[in-house]
């Protein structure tokens, strides 16, 4: 059986179980299985769809990433939903078709809405109605742009094709439609807003899981466009990345909820993995996109569960909060540190070598000074990071605060993602192993 | 795989001293045996060291797509520094036996070894470049948690600004990358680059906010003021040593041709900081900002001899580094304890500190005109080797410099002045000055190192001058 | 050995006192003095045993290609310098056993002293410019701490200060100097260098400029103008120390660091700069030691002025003058300073001139002494001070470049001498007391501990003026030819004559007139001229105050606070700032958003399409 398969027929069969230890077995089990599937590259079981090694690591972190999401989720619906989207991710890594993009793309998006409309109070429900508008504009374009490409006369069912004028057209519709999921300027605000409104265990989900799966399906499928209208795409493509930086590195940095720090930094993200369709012609942009898909997979979601912990659910833990927690609960703060700097590219932590990468091949591209950019806003947003461990660490306890704390199933899944952290920070050859 | 331990085993062992240590009080003798296993393990790789080039301690992790290869060679430049290191390490864990929260104190002094001595064992870019950066880590939260009163801003400034600094660094590793195709820097050679002075410039830039120089050096007298006594020592004595290690491997030794044509610019910079902070430190009334700014103004000099790019220049730029590490350390910690006793960090307010605590006066006034450069002191080997070289090199007007160690006598004899001697001030009256046995023999220690290589330089002269023999001899530079 | 001893002892010695004297305060004293005491005989073996010019060469380290040597050159001028130095030393810490009884830190003051007299010992063997300056450091420092030897007072501790950053200035000249020499001769042998200049091989004008330049540092340490008012300011120190090295060694080491290097200034032609600076010092001294209240300022004055005059021997070209006048100086400058020590201790530390007089009945013994010291300090003949000074003042006229004001300023000088240290002598010891209570008080010092010192230095004063031509010959190694002027002895004695008249009438006979005198405006303000040195003191203090800390320094500070780091500190408020504007495109309304994100599209596509479609 496929990993496909697996994962979709294990979501089926959860709805019938009511034991969440018993779910949860279950589900580990599914992932485990799942994961022998993905290495030994058993294919989806449909035409147009197909692996490679580079696909199978994505996959198997994906598999690692649910597992911790699983551990530590309280809820079964929300089980459920991700192995959904678990398996709508492999989907639409493994479509080899305009056709299966498309569609394992919708699919994504769909379950997404899905899961954010598990609303608990008032906050969640505007943030998942914001999702849902942008998301329903976003999927018009996305068909618009389809149409357009169609009616140029290319095959449905093939990778990408040479364009003309209205293929490109197309394209870029399409393109734009989907910077609505990879929260790109100026598709972002929903973001912004969600991101830091939902529950932080969703949040953990869309802005680790499902971002860093749309970027890598993104980038793979569009390729062929890429390095096709380079001269083209190069100008407005840099200018995005740029803006999106900028824009979420600077509005970050007076938050004062922690959520909303970490919703703008995931903009910021988005822009650094826009410069690996930037540096598209250089031999270091897939390693980038993979890098830094699975570098942020693991840091983000870590982030987002910790502040669901932290918060006991809810999304408005701010930095007052978090004063004085490196006295009171050493491991969660160490875990938020860890993960911030990750994010912030601190060394020996995945996030430095991921963007480092990501960097190097804009240098590669020729363009130093749009890596210079990038540096300096890396730069800056190691102010707000570095500002929430300050909150941590330096500044004495706040005296009515009381934050949650990991427990057991939240501690292995932090585990689990810390090590992914590390491992990625240490041993770049994994990654660069499936390139050469 | 014995060099990877020294990297990785402090780096890896301090997250459990942090989070099993329960103030038993082991930690700190921990920490304390592995400096010493250090210095040892320095000494024995000084001995290991070819004649000339490289000792290959083998490389790890490699990523030959990327040429990210952990790759561990030393010379004799590094060992120095990783010497220099290590006894600092020790020096500073002696004075701050006492700490509060020692264990996570410690534990983070272990991380920084760790990182320090990745930078100076790493020989790829990439590598240097992390370790580069992980120093920074142990040094935010010394400065953050255990800083006195203007600690945050003082952390976060020293860590954005150098961070900001490193970047410009990263973007020059890339370019090196770029046009040579390789991150080794024992490999890459200027004729290699395409744009040697764009990455010049870069590297200079970035190197010059750790050492620090003119204008870059804002972020120091904050850090240094606010950060606990040791680490200021620290910071001293090893953090803006990197600085200068890397200014001279990699922005001289590496570029001779581009040092060649900007040496100017070094030479203008190192003057400006030498006077610039010269004048601060004669202004400030602040104890330990003055202390700091003194440090400054001796880096500029450090700059200045680096800026003669020659073999007699470089090797008085690497004594008066050593120099300064054991003098500036030991006045941080003077002031940081006079500081922690009279809540004061006015000069004004203090006076008759001689009659309080008289060793611990004499030892300031040590350093304190071993700062100012008195014969028998390093600061004076320092002094006259440098007027020596930047004369050779530049031109008799160099002796312009002497100005900066009048202004030096200057500010620090005023100081003694008005801490140490004249009439006791209600406030030293009032405080203990009894100082912990540990501190007070790290300060004796670095009396006497000040004293023994102020009177007889020669066996760290010898070291030093091989470390830059290869380099001239071999017809590279002049 | 004998080299060893003299060398190492001295700093070896000053620690191992230092610890003795923690364990057992008179220990301190007797360490001491017997250190004292083997390195006079060192000194004296050296002397007796001495052939040929002790050459010792020493490496001191090597820096990339250039080595720099620490050697050890013993010859005549050294072992003068050498007596001195260690012969007052161990009469000095002789003297010091009553005068530093009662002070508690006597470990720290013998050990001290004993490393001074190591740094004045390195001085003056130093083969090479680089002992050279390190020993003139060292003693430097030792100065400086021993004028703060009563550092828990304010007085003192400020004395310190000036005396450190006043020597220091000068310094930093003989450091330049060392450079220079080094980048020019590619040597630093003191020997080499006389030799090479002699010969033409270092360019004139260079070496004029370093010649300048070390005699800056002469200027610093050896108390001339403008940098002497630290030395008058060091009379805080403890008495006994500004014997040793304020009157006798220390301050000498100027000058003989220009007489070691005679043959450079000659063919520097800097000697008329020399002479020209010191003969304005002398003047200087000498007016301004006539109107000085206290006694040790007078003699601080009276140094300055004396070592002018040894400054303008060496200057006018004559070096047994100028070496001869610094040896006899030496002794009776120390003898008068113990001799004032042995007053001020008598009279339970009191300095002011005008409530002494007539103690002579209780300090009979030393009375006498400084008599003989004052006598000689006068130039009266036979005592040594005569023929030296003398033999300068016949000198500056003879010399055509430094005949006319030169030799005016110095001949006035060296009759005012008479002046200055006659009224001393009479204001303490003779007349009636003019403050009874203080006579009552005073106590007689013992013969052992005050008086001997005193009257060896007396009678080697004496005999000094017996053996001028011997002294000038083994210093020089020339036969010593005396430059006559008949009339000049006959006019010089005349005026002195004179001058003694009426200090005699002024000061003992006719006080009235004296006060009459005074009271007049114009001598008032003469009078404030020199007491306070020609002011000096005060402009420099001005310049250093006001000038490089209030204002230099100052703006310097605020270019730090609001430029350089003021920049830094901006992008905090700009970066706010820009946060600020960008909130603003941000909408929280879902139709903003939504409208947000098709205009955007819209811009998108648009672009592509002016682009390249």
């Amino acid at each position: 059986m496929s990993t496909f398969v697996i994962l979709f027929a294990t979501a089926v069969l959860s709805f019938a179980i009511r034991s969440r230890s018993v779910l949860k077995l279950l589900v580990l089990a599914a992932l485990l299985a799942a994961g022998y599937a993905a290495i030994d590259a058993v294919p989806l079981g449909l035409s147009h769809f197909g692996s490679d090694q580079a696909i199978t690591l994505f996959e198997i972190v994906l598999l690692v990433v649910m597992a911790a999401v699983v551990l530590s989720e309280e809820e079964n619906i929300n089980i459920t939903q991700t192995l959904f989207l678990g398996a709508a991710s492999v989907a639409l890594l493994e479509s080899q078709s305009f056709l299966t993009f498309v569609l394992s793309f919708e699919a994504l998006s769909i379950i997404s809405f899905v899961l954010v409309s598990n609303i608990k109070n008032r906050e969640a429900a505007i943030g998942a109605v914001k999702m849902f508008v942008s998301g329903a504009l976003a999927t018009a374009l996305i068909v618009l742009g389809s149409a357009f490409y169609l009616f140029e006369g290319h095959d449905l069912n093939a990778p990408l094709q040479e364009v003309g004028v209205y293929g490109t057209v197309g394209l870029w519709i399409m393109l734009v439609g989907i910077f609505y999921k990879l929260t790109i300027v100026p598709m972002h605000t929903w973001a912004a807003d969600s991101y830091a409104q939902i529950r932080p265990s969703h949040a953990a989900i869309l802005s680790g899981m499902v971002k860093s799966v749309a970027v890598v399906g993104v980038f793979m499928t569009f390729m062929p466009f890429l390095l096709q209208q380079n001269s083209l795409n190069l100008p407005v493509l840099v200018m995005l990345a740029l803006v999106t930086m900028t824009l979420g590195n600077f509005m970050a940095l007076f938050q004062k909820q922690v959520g909303k720090i970490l919703s703008y930094s995931s903009i910021a993200h988005a822009g650094y993995m826009l410069l690996a369709f930037v540096a598209v012609k250089s031999a270091y942009a897939p390693v980038a996109i993979f890098y830094i898909a699975i570098a942020y997979i693991f840091m983000q979601t870590a982030l987002f569960m910790l502040l669901d912990k932290a918060g006991k659910g809810s999304s408005s833990v701010t930095l007052d909060d978090l004063k004085g927690l490196g006295t009171k609960d050493k491991t969660m703060a160490l875990l938020f540190t860890v993960q911030l700097f990750s994010l912030a590219g601190i060394p020996l932590l995945a996030g430095f070598l991921s963007k480092a990468v990501l960097v190097y091949a804009v240098v590669d591209v020729g363009l130093p000074l749009v890596a210079l950019a990038t540096l300096l806003n890396s730069a800056l947003s190691v102010a707000y990071y570095a500002w929430i461990v300050k909150h941590i660490y330096f500044d004495e306890p706040a005296k009515h605060s009381a934050l949650g704390s990991l427990r057991v199933s939240g501690f292995a899944a932090q585990a689990i993602l810390l090590s992914g952290t590390l491992y990625f920070g240490l041993f770049a050859t994994t990654v660069f192993d499936l390139f050469v | 795989m014995g060099a990877l331990y020294l990297i990785f085993l402090p780096i890896f062992l301090a997250l459990p001293l942090y989070l099993l240590g329960r103030n038993f009080g082991v930690v700190k003798y921990i920490a304390l045996t592995l400096f010493v296993y250090m210095l040892t393990q320095s000494v024995a790789l000084y001995g290991q060291l070819p004649e000339a080039g490289y000792l290959d301690l083998g490389s790890y992790l490699s990523v030959p797509a990327f040429d990210f290869v952990l790759s561990l060679q030393v010379d004799r430049l590094s060992v120095i520094m990783l010497l220099l290191t290590s006894v600092m390490l020790i020096l500073v864990g002696l004075s701050s036996w006492r700490m509060k929260m020692e264990d996570a104190y410690f534990a983070l002094l272990v991380f920084f070894s760790g990182a320090i001595f990745g930078v100076f064992m790493s020989t790829n870019f990439l590598w240097f470049f992390i370790f580069w950066e992980l120093t920074l880590i142990p040094m935010y939260f010394l400065v953050g948690i255990w800083g006195a009163e203007g600690r945050i801003y003082a952390a976060v400034k020293f860590f954005l600004y150098t961070h900001v600094a490193s970047m410009l660094i990263l973007l020059a590793f890339f370019l090196i990358y770029k046009q040579s195709g390789t991150f080794d820097m024992t490999m890459v050679k200027e004729s290699m680059l395409m744009t040697p002075a764009l990455i010049w410039w870069l590297m200079f830039v970035g190197f010059a906010v750790k050492m620090p120089l003119f204008p870059f050096h804002t972020w120091l007298p904050d850090a240094h003021v606010q950060a606990p006594a040791p680490v200021s020592a620290l910071l001293a004595g090893v953090l803006l040593k990197m600085g200068a290690y890397a200014m001279i491997r990699m922005v001289i030794l590496m570029m001779p041709e581009q040092a060649a044509a900007y040496g100017w610019v070094i030479l203008s910079v190192g003057l400006v900081s030498l006077f610039f902070a010269g004048f601060m430190a004669l202004h400030e009334s602040h104890l330990k900002k003055m202390v700091a700014y003194s440090s400054i103004s001796h880096m500029g000099l450090v700059a200045i001899a680096i800026s003669t790019l020659s073999f007699d220049g470089l090797s008085a730029a690497l004594f008066e580094m050593i120099g300064h590490a054991f003098i500036i350390s030991p006045l941080f910690l003077i002031a940081g304890f006079i500081h922690h006793r009279t809540g004061s960090w006015q000069m004004g307010d203090m006076g008759g500190l001689m009659q309080r605590a008289p060793y611990l006066s004499a030892l300031f006034v040590l350093s304190g005109l071993a700062a100012l450069g008195l014969p028998g002191t390093m600061g004076f080997i320092g002094e006259i080797t440098i007027l020596i070289s930047t004369i050779q090199a530049h031109g008799v007007w160099m002796i312009i410099i002497l100005l900066g160690s009048m202004l030096a006598a200057g500010y620090l004899i005023y100081s003694f002045r008005r801490v140490i001697y004249g009439e006791m001030s209600p406030l030293i009256r009032e405080s203990d000055f009894s100082m912990p046995k540990m501190e007070f023999l790290s300060l004796l220690l670095f009396g006497l190192l000040i004293i023994v290589f102020g009177l007889y330089p020669q066996p760290l002269f010898e070291m030093i001058n091989q470390a830059f023999q290869s380099y001239f001899s071999a017809g590279g530079l002049s | 050995m004998t080299l060893t001893v003299l060398l190492l002892l001295p700093f070896v010695g000053a620690l191992l006192t230092f610890i003795a004297g923690k364990m057992k305060a008179s220990l301190a004293f007797w360490l001491a003095e017997v250190i004292g005491l083997i390195l006079f005989a060192a000194t004296l073996i050296l002397f007796s045993s001495y052939t040929e010019p002790i050459v010792v060469n020493i490496t001191w380290f090597s820096f990339g290609h250039n080595t720099l040597p620490f050697g050890i050159y013993i010859d005549h001028l050294s072992l003068v310098m050498l007596l001195i130095a260690t012969g007052l030393g161990a009469l000095d810490i002789h003297f010091a056993h009553d005068y530093m009884k009662e002070d508690p830190d006597q470990a720290r003051y013998y050990a001290k002293v004993l490393f001074f007299i190591g740094g004045m010992i390195l001085l003056v063997t130093a083969k090479e410019l680089t002992a050279l300056f390190v020993g003139w450091e060292f003693m430097g420092l030792a100065s400086y701490l021993l004028i703060s030897f009563w550092h828990q007072n304010s007085a003192p501790a400020d004395a310190g200060v000036s005396a450190f950053l006043y020597t220091r200035f000068g310094d930093i000249f003989l450091f330049a100097a060392l450079g220079l020499l080094f980048y020019y001769t590619g040597t630093l042998d003191l020997q080499k260098i006389n030799a090479l200049a002699s010969n033409g091989a270092i360019d004139s004008g260079v070496s004029f400029v370093i010649a300048i330049f070390i005699f800056v540092a002469a200027i610093g340490k050896s108390g001339q103008f403008p940098l002497f008012p630290w030395l008058m300011r060091a009379m805080e120190g403890p008495t006994t120390v500004s014997a040793l090295i304020h009157g006798a060694t220390m301050v000498n080491s100027g000058i003989y660091i220009v007489a070691r290097m005679f043959d450079f200034y000659v063919a520097a032609d800097a000697l008329v700069i020399v002479a020209a600076v010191a003969s304005l010092s002398a003047f200087i001294g000498a007016s301004s030691a006539l109107v000085q209240s206290e006694i040790k300022k007078v003699l601080a004055y009276s140094t300055m002025s004396h070592l002018s005059l040894a400054f303008i021997g060496l200057g006018v070209g004559s070096l047994a003058a100028g070496m001869t006048h610094l040896t006899n100086h030496a002794v009776f400058k120390a003898l008068l300073f113990l001799g004032a020590g042995a007053v001020i201790m008598s009279a339970h530390h009191t300095k002011d001139l005008w409530k002494f007089g007539g103690a002579y009945k209780m300090l009979t013994l030393v009375a006498i002494f400084m008599g003989i010291g004052a006598l000689s300090l006068s130039g009266i003949p036979p005592l040594s001070g005569y023929f030296s000074k003398d033999a300068i003042l016949v000198d500056s006229l003879v010399n055509p470049q430094t005949n006319g004001l030169i030799s005016t300023l110095t001949i006035i000088a060296g009759l005012l001498s008479i002046a200055y240290i006659g009224r001393l002598w009479v204001l303490i010891f003779a007349g009636k007391p003019r403050d009874k209570a203080l006579n009552e008080k005073m106590t007689t010092p013992s013969k052992f501990w005050i008086s001997l010192p005193l009257g060896i230095m007396a009678l080697v004063t004496i005999v000094l003026g017996f053996f001028q031509t011997p002294l000038a010959e083994y210093i020089t190694g020339e036969a010593f030819e005396e430059v006559h002027l008949a009339y000049f002895a006959p006019l010089l004695l005349g005026t002195m004559a004179l001058i003694a008249f009426v200090i005699y009438k002024f000061y003992l006979a006719n006080t009235e007139a004296r006060d009459k005198l005074a009271a007049q405006p114009l001598m008032k303000a003469l009078h404030q001229l020199l007491f306070n040195g020609y002011y000096v003191e005060r402009m420099i203090t001005w310049f250093a105050k006001s000038v490089v800390v209030g204002f230099v320094a100052r703006t310097i500070a605020w270019l730090e606070h609001h430029v350089v780091d003021g920049a830094v500190n901006a992008t905090v408020g700009l970066s706010s700032a820009i946060v600020a504007r960008l909130s603003q495109t941000h909408s929280h309304r879902i139709s903003n958003q939504a409208g947000a994100m098709m205009l955007g599209a819209l811009l998108i596509i648009s672009i592509l399409l002016i682009k390249g479609l």
